[in-house]
């Protein structure tokens, strides 16, 4: 497929996306359930470090679960796989010539956009709700990486759906799953240095956790060079993500169309 | 008698049959191991015994409102409103009895935070007021299964329940002060939490692990069973209107 070709695959898959989006949300229930949601989930463990008494882990928890929420969405790209397939569009999708996970790639990308923004209002909105200190101007240095987190993500929720594509009935757990695990041991509410060393080093392999100490260094006034070090590695983790994404779901689809386990009621 | 126990048997089968709904069984023991490490790791082991109950309350508020709220909807997709109705058993038993089967599967996962707590951190829950915590923890699951029975009639009329289910999370987690008690919200917010069964039972679980004396535990306990039952109620009268309605304008199937 030439690269026009692509491109254009990849176009109409981002509007199908949109176009699924709108369907699911207004501007009205996008504020008043989902950024709700994502308000309380912040303010839940902001308020954990408000009952530990520590204004300093109020903020540490309040900046590592705002972020999370970045991840969060770029996870929710499992979810694509299970609705083509109860869309019955699945077999569809993998019979066509074009490549399904450009389809994928492209039609969850209005995740990325979501998880980012939704993952910045809330830490702005909880932050002057709790009264944490958003030093200005550096703190503008968290949108592009918020943004990074966000692909990071959306590339590991990617390379998941890949692994998922052909057990439907788990998709859902190994979302949920996936996502508390980060939340678990991306360094988002106690630092990298409290686990065990080999989980540390598993983190660093994840999104999420590189992105975060490049925000945290945001927070405390951390050199450039290493905003930008951390910034690139969680880039770099992304990167790593999506390209297993690309190499593996082409061969998860085949081996699905060998023994008929894409259809809806397989 | 026989719907309730034949209810109770079908979802069980459902829940096998469905890894999905065992979600909360998966997560209840990382949230306990999420809140053991902050609090651990700020030196408070004297809150260790709260971040073990309240992935109990998590579990437990998940499966009232995602397997148990949907229970209807998903009953009307998959056609089989119509012939539960159409049985000579009351549909209420049934529901209840399903409920209760899904409650009874939310309770192992006090058992998992409890495994959980001591692989990982050496912590045990601390069995101070075991009758205490016994009762709360089934007027709970109690009041949980009222709670369901309201969901799944409000979710029957809604369009798309998911988007509610997916936000009532953790707003109902910091309102019902699950881990953080209601004490610690803006004070405007705490009238609400009063009013929210959750705040009750989160704090009664909390004192019955500590070693005091458990203040004014019946007039507490009972006001958690209030509670379930006027949301049971509420529910239950919702359910009526609504599927009078449906059967009224033949909308029990969905197509």
């Amino acid at each position: 497929m030439n690269a026009a070709a692509t491109v254009n695959v990849m176009r109409h898959a981002f509007h199908a996306g949109l176009a699924d989006y709108r369907a699911i949300f207004t501007w009205r229930s996008w504020l008043a359930g989902w950024f709700v949601r994502v308000l309380f989930q912040v303010s839940f463990f902001a308020l954990i470090g408000e009952r530990l008494g520590d204004d300093e882990k109020t903020s540490y928890l309040l900046v590592g679960n705002a972020m999370l929420v970045a991840g969060l969405l770029g996870i929710f790209s499992l979810n694509l796989t299970s609705a083509e397939r109860w869309a019955g569009t699945l077999p569809l999708l993998v019979a066509s010539p074009s490549s399904p996970i450009l389809v994928f790639s492209a039609r969850g990308a209005y995740l990325v956009v979501d998880g980012a923004l939704s993952a910045i209002a809330a830490l702005f909105v909880a932050g002057a709700i709790f009264g944490i200190d958003l030093p200005w101007p550096r703190v503008l240095a968290v949108v592009p990486v918020t943004f990074v987190i966000a692909l990071a993500s959306y590339g590991f929720g990617t390379f998941l759906a890949g692994v998922v594509f052909r057990f439907r009935s788990i998709n859902s757990l190994v979302v949920v799953t996936t996502y508390v695990a980060l939340m678990a041991a991306c360094g988002v509410n106690v630092p990298l240095s409290y686990y065990p060393e080999p989980l540390e080093l598993l983190s660093r392999f994840l999104p999420l956790t590189n992105g975060l100490l490049a925000i945290r260094g945001v927070f405390d006034g951390a050199p450039a060079a290493e905003i930008l070090g951390d910034a690139a590695l969680e880039a770099a983790v992304g990167i790593g993500w999506m390209a297993a994404a690309l190499l593996s779901f082409n061969r998860l689809a085949s081996r699905g169309r060998r023994d008929g386990s894409l259809d809806y009621g397989a | 008698m026989h719907g309730l126990v034949a209810g109770f048997r079908l979802e069980l089968r459902l829940v096998r049959a469905n890894p999905d709904a065992l979600i909360p069984l998966v997560t209840a023991p990382l949230f306990a191991i999420i809140f053991l490490a902050i609090f651990r790791q700020s030196g408070r082991p004297d809150l260790e015994s709260d971040a073990l109950m309240a992935p109990v309350l998590m579990s437990l508020w998940w499966i009232a409102l995602l397997q148990a709220g949907t229970m209807i909807t998903g009953d009307r997709w998959q056609a089989v409103l119509e012939p539960m109705i159409a049985a000579p058993t009351t549909l209420a038993s049934v529901l209840l009895g399903r409920v209760a089967s899904l409650m009874c599967v939310g309770l192992v996962s006090f058992f998992e935070v409890w495994a959980a707590g001591w692989l990982f951190f050496g912590v045990s829950i601390p069995f101070e007021h075991p009758g205490a915590l016994a009762l709360t923890l089934l007027a709970t699951a109690f009041a949980m299964a009222g709670a369901a029975v309201a969901f799944a009639a409000l979710f029957v009329m809604t369009r798309n329940a998911y988007t509610f289910i997916n936000s009532a999370s953790f707003p109902f987690y910091v309102l019902g002060g699950v881990l953080v008690p209601v004490a610690f919200l803006p004070g405007w917010l705490q009238p609400v939490s009063s009013v929210i069964f959750l705040s009750w039972s989160a704090d009664l679980l909390r004192a019955s692990l500590k070693e005091p004396d458990v203040d004014d535990f019946w007039i507490r306990l009972a006001v958690v069973i209030v509670l379930g039952v006027i949301s049971f109620a509420i529910g239950r009268v919702l359910l009526h209107h609504i599927l009078r309605r449906m059967r009224a304008n033949g909308e029990l199937a969905t197509a």
